[in-house]
């Protein structure tokens, strides 16, 4: 866990009102206490991100809600799609073969 | 290393502005949290900042075109690891940041739902609790408070800490977790309450305990102080020939219970001046030469 004051330390060119302001529009969701704001390590990696696609990639704020929408998206299957994975894998070597063989026609497209 | 040049897909001789457009061009493409499936992608993006490290600062790349220093030399200078965003975009931590693009929260398209919705028409079942956990201050959990909070997707929800919440309590919010499925029932919220220590103030189930200093004279002729218990400020007596370990019962100064209010007790300790001057010490050590007294006579034999 970081406080604010902590994590604009950690990266050097991290403002203090730009860090609000992506706050404010939900990029960055910091778990908020009484008096200050806790950021988990994936809420640093996740600032580190913004700041690095901002700041030297140039990527600015319409843009960057499309690529954190799409980003989100993206793990949000990824994390859908290893459930399903394990669940696949707790079956039977007869249902998973069953799986695996539908799944090979699926990838191989329209013949 | 390879050349930062080569790294970068540029020439030698490129001005500042192409190499920068390669850099932000070939970043992009390479981006690791943007590229969860690519394993290489880390080794990659990491390869092409520290080519651009060197050669996309004026000064660095100077030096390295005199050959004063090499790729590999300015490379070890670099940040230690970092850690990228997609280690903890699918971690437990990282599941608040799904939901936070999908308008009305249950409207998703739920790729289960899809799964099993259709087959499984008319089965029902109740929505999953979510586990949430958060701190609030010492004070906050004696007197009650109310608490915004964020939960894990984005959602603020106000949270009643009830007068005389112990650490570790758990609140069960209903119906505001998971939604159900199939119109059954939401789940819950139940929330993990933590009470961050107090720097002065220890709970001893409804008492609170704390420990006084006193100078050796107040300890000895007594005296009066306001102190500050966690319902207000009240005057406390210090009687004469108080001592260290002396306890003081403020009665109902303590948690709010429905048995009734605990104490707040409060021990004394005497405190000797930080730097004696000799004639404290002199006074002090005449006067117990002519009263030897043991302090150790009823714990046995002095260690």
């Amino acid at each position: 866990m970081m406080t604010e004051s902590e994590l604009c330390q950690t990266i050097a060119y991290l403002e203090a009102d730009a860090l609000q302001r992506w706050i404010d529009l939900g990029w960055v969701l910091p778990q908020q206490n009484s008096d200050r704001l806790d950021f988990d390590a994936a809420d640093v990696a996740r600032v580190r991100l913004i700041c690095e696609l901002h700041y030297e990639l140039q990527i600015e704020e319409d843009s960057m809600t499309v690529v954190l929408s799409l980003m989100d998206q993206l793990y949000a299957a990824r994390r859908k799609l290893g459930a399903l994975v394990s669940a696949v894998e707790a079956q039977p070597d007869e249902v998973r073969a069953r799986i695996a063989e539908s799944v090979k026609g699926e990838r191989a497209g329209p013949q | 290393m390879a050349d930062p040049y080569q790294l970068l897909g540029v020439s030698r001789e490129s001005t500042l502005d192409d190499i920068r457009k390669a850099y932000r061009r070939l970043a992009k493409k390479n981006h690791p949290d943007l590229h969860p499936d690519d394993k290489a992608a880390e080794a990659r993006f990491k390869e092409i900042a520290s080519a651009y490290d060197i050669v996309g600062d004026e000064k660095k790349r100077a030096r390295f075109d005199a050959g004063e220093i090499d790729a590999g030399g300015v490379e070890r200078q670099q940040q230690p690891e970092r850690e990228f965003y997609r280690q903890h975009a699918e971690a437990p931590q990282g599941f608040k940041y799904e939901r936070r693009w999908n308008g009305a929260e249950q409207n998703e398209a739920d790729l289960f739902a899809e799964l099993f919705g259709a087959r499984g028409a008319g089965a029902k079942a109740r929505g999953s609790d979510t586990s949430y956990t958060f701190s609030v201050e010492f004070t906050e959990a004696i007197s009650g408070a109310k608490k915004r909070v964020v939960m894990a997707d984005g959602k603020k929800l106000d949270v009643i800490i009830p007068a005389g919440m112990k650490d570790g309590q758990t609140l069960r919010l209903r119906g505001q977790g998971h939604p159900g499925f199939g119109g059954a029932e939401p789940g819950d919220i139940l929330v993990e309450v933590h009470v961050k220590p107090h720097p002065v103030f220890r709970r001893e189930d409804n008492n609170i305990r704390s420990t006084l200093p006193i100078t050796l004279g107040e300890a000895l002729a007594g005296t009066k102080l306001t102190f500050e218990t966690v319902s207000g400020t009240v005057q406390l007596s210090v009687p004469k020939n108080a001592n260290t370990g002396t306890i003081l019962r403020l009665r109902g100064k303590g948690v709010p219970a429905a048995s009734g209010r605990g104490d707040h007790l409060v021990e004394l300790k005497v405190v000797l001046p930080d730097h004696p001057d000799d004639e404290f010490v002199h006074s002090i050590t005449a006067w117990e030469l002519k009263h030897p007294y043991d302090p150790r006579k009823t714990e046995g034999k002095a260690s």
